[in-house]
């Protein structure tokens, strides 16, 4: 306990740093996520822009990147962290591989999301002289938009658990903090400490994507 | 020129798996639809009438044929430019197909915004168009707080936003009870009356052609086995599927196990008498078979009224001597349809 009493200002930057990469990853990955996904949908077999062609090659990338653990991704994409972000450890090295692991996965989750608006409605709006660029924004998305508030709240759990590798490239975080001063030090009460406030922010995260999403579908 | 001509239109999808026949949808249809008309067009389900009305906005392309709405040859006519045309076309759908993300008022103003209309323009019209539907204070409410009479008027506001001069209605009473449908149904003759709006009307239920239509196409197997006048089709059916469905509504000859039952219950001949609007009055010939001496009770049949003309088949059991009956009935057959059943 008292060991947690003098890592206190360490443990609040830990925290800190663990919020600063979950948001910049959940902005520019769920940007990114979000074009992937809705090309995907777009393209797809029988939709507003079908293209075989489109469709398919970003399947095989998709499909290519998904399955690396991203602890090794984030070592496998070392080199272009370095070109793109100048550099290839610490935070932004990480919300750099994060954000490039997350978009496929939330690419992924968009496009089942988008999947479930009924082709009956999206007729209607076509029959209405709409395109498809119109029908997509004024449409498809705000239609899908509950089930794409709750997809994307299970991907910020999910990147918060990913932010806690950073230490492998230098970076920090509530991860880092509970590996360095708790695990590799014998102090429980300080894993335990860091734990609890993950827990914590996940849940604040899942209440406010739930209240959210509740809102939007007004259920 | 009739406001959507099509010939020889056909439509074709291609072959679900290897081997198999490509689908023909729609086989060769050739139609006239007047402005003014309601036009029924219907079939049992996989006929190709669904098929049918997305050619006519062009929601599906056309394999071969032409069709001209307005004027305009759209099988020819550019993706881009067939949003202008839509635009002139209203649709309606079984399943709605509301925006279930916006309330009842931004639905019916969807239409007008794709249109480009100035923003106090759209909300004098939306007002209008609600107010026409009897939906009024609806407007600020969304579509699952509907009930389904409901979901269907605020689909027509929708589709009358742009105040097309075309109505599409696939099978729009189809998911609605029979009261809410006569509802629907009536709100539709409205639009047809007040703003002479055509409508080509999709259904596989003959009460819906029978209330609304004006002309009717009855399709099968993706092609138009027989249209024309709801009047002539109604009355005198010559294809095999229209005689079905019209059986569905008109009471008309008794089938061969209705004619089992009406034999063991009734004496005399069996004999069916058509009556059509023009021909003899149902008096004269009563009249005549009175005046042959002979006894005669009506066991089977009804009149129908389709749009202010009256047709019907009537089942009679005529009692007396058969040379009697004979001569009767050969003085009637000048006047009326006789057909003796039994």
């Amino acid at each position: 306990m008292d060991r947690l009493f003098e890592l206190g200002s360490e443990f609040w930057v830990a925290a800190l740093e663990t919020l600063y990469m979950v948001s910049l990853t959940l902005l520019f990955g769920g940007l990114a996520g979000l074009a992937i996904g809705l090309a995907l949908y777009t393209t797809r077999a029988g939709s507003l822009l079908a293209n075989r062609a489109v469709f398919n090659i970003l399947n095989v990338i998709i499909n290519f990147f998904r399955p690396i653990p991203f602890i090794i991704f984030i070592a496998a994409v070392q080199p272009l962290s370095r070109l793109v972000i100048g550099t290839g450890i610490g935070n932004n090295a990480l919300i750099f591989a994060l954000s490039l692991a997350a978009s496929f996965a939330i690419g992924r989750i968009v496009e089942q999301n988008l999947l479930t608006v009924s082709p009956g409605v999206i007729e209607a709006a076509k029959a209405m002289g709409a395109g498809p660029f119109r029908i997509l924004r004024t449409v498809v998305i705000p239609e899908a938009l509950g089930p794409l508030i709750l997809g994307y709240t299970f991907v910020m759990v999910a990147i918060v658990d990913m932010t806690a590798v950073a230490g492998f490239i230098g970076g920090g975080g509530l991860g880092n903090f509970a590996l360095v001063y708790g695990y590799r030090q014998f102090e429980p009460v300080v894993t335990w400490a860091a734990v609890l406030l993950i827990v914590v922010f996940v849940q604040g995260v899942q209440f406010f994507g739930n209240w959210l999403a509740r809102k939007v579908l007004r259920r | 020129m009739a406001l959507v001509a099509l010939r020889n239109v056909t439509k074709t999808y291609p072959a679900p798996e290897k081997d198999a026949e490509p689908i023909v949808a729609v086989d060769d249809v050739t139609l006239d639809i007047e402005a003014g008309d309601v036009y029924g067009i219907i079939g049992y389900s996989g006929a190709g009438k669904s098929t049918l009305v997305r050619l006519v906005n062009a929601l599906e392309p056309a394999t071969s044929g032409s069709i001209v709405v307005d004027g305009t040859e759209i099988t020819a006519t550019p993706e881009r430019q067939l949003r202008g045309i839509r635009l002139r076309i209203g649709m309606i759908f079984q399943q709605f197909n509301l925006f279930n993300s916006k309330s009842v008022w931004k639905n019916v103003a969807y239409p007008l915004t794709v249109a480009g209309r100035p923003k106090a323009e759209i909300a004098v019209r939306v007002d209008e168009l609600l107010d026409f539907v009897g939906l009024t204070d609806k407007a600020r409410s969304y579509p699952d707080q509907l009930s389904g009479g409901q979901k269907q008027r605020v689909g027509i506001a929708r589709a009358l936003a742009t105040s097309p001069q075309l109505l599409l209605a696939d099978e729009a009473t189809s998911a609605l009870d029979p009261e809410t449908t006569q509802e629907v149904l009536a709100l539709l003759k409205r639009v047809n009356r007040e703003f002479g709006i055509t409508m080509i009307v999709i259904t596989h239920e003959m009460d819906v052609i029978q209330s609304i239509a004006t002309k009717v196409a009855v399709m099968d197997g993706g092609r138009v086995v027989e249209n024309g006048d709801v009047f002539e089709v109604f009355s005198n059916p010559q294809n095999t599927a229209s005689q079905r469905f019209v059986s569905t509504v008109v009471k008309g000859i008794p089938s061969p196990a209705e004619l089992a039952v009406l034999r063991e219950r009734h004496e005399g001949r069996l004999v069916t008498i058509s009556f059509r609007d023009g021909d003899a009055s149902q008096a004269a010939v009563f009249v005549e078979l009175a005046a042959a001496g002979l006894e005669f009770e009506l066991v089977f049949g009804g009149i129908n009224d389709i749009q202010g003309r009256a047709f019907g088949h009537l089942t009679l059991a005529i009692r007396g001597a058969d040379a009697a009956i004979d001569a009767a009935l050969a003085q009637i057959a000048a006047r009326v349809d006789v057909t003796e059943v039994a």
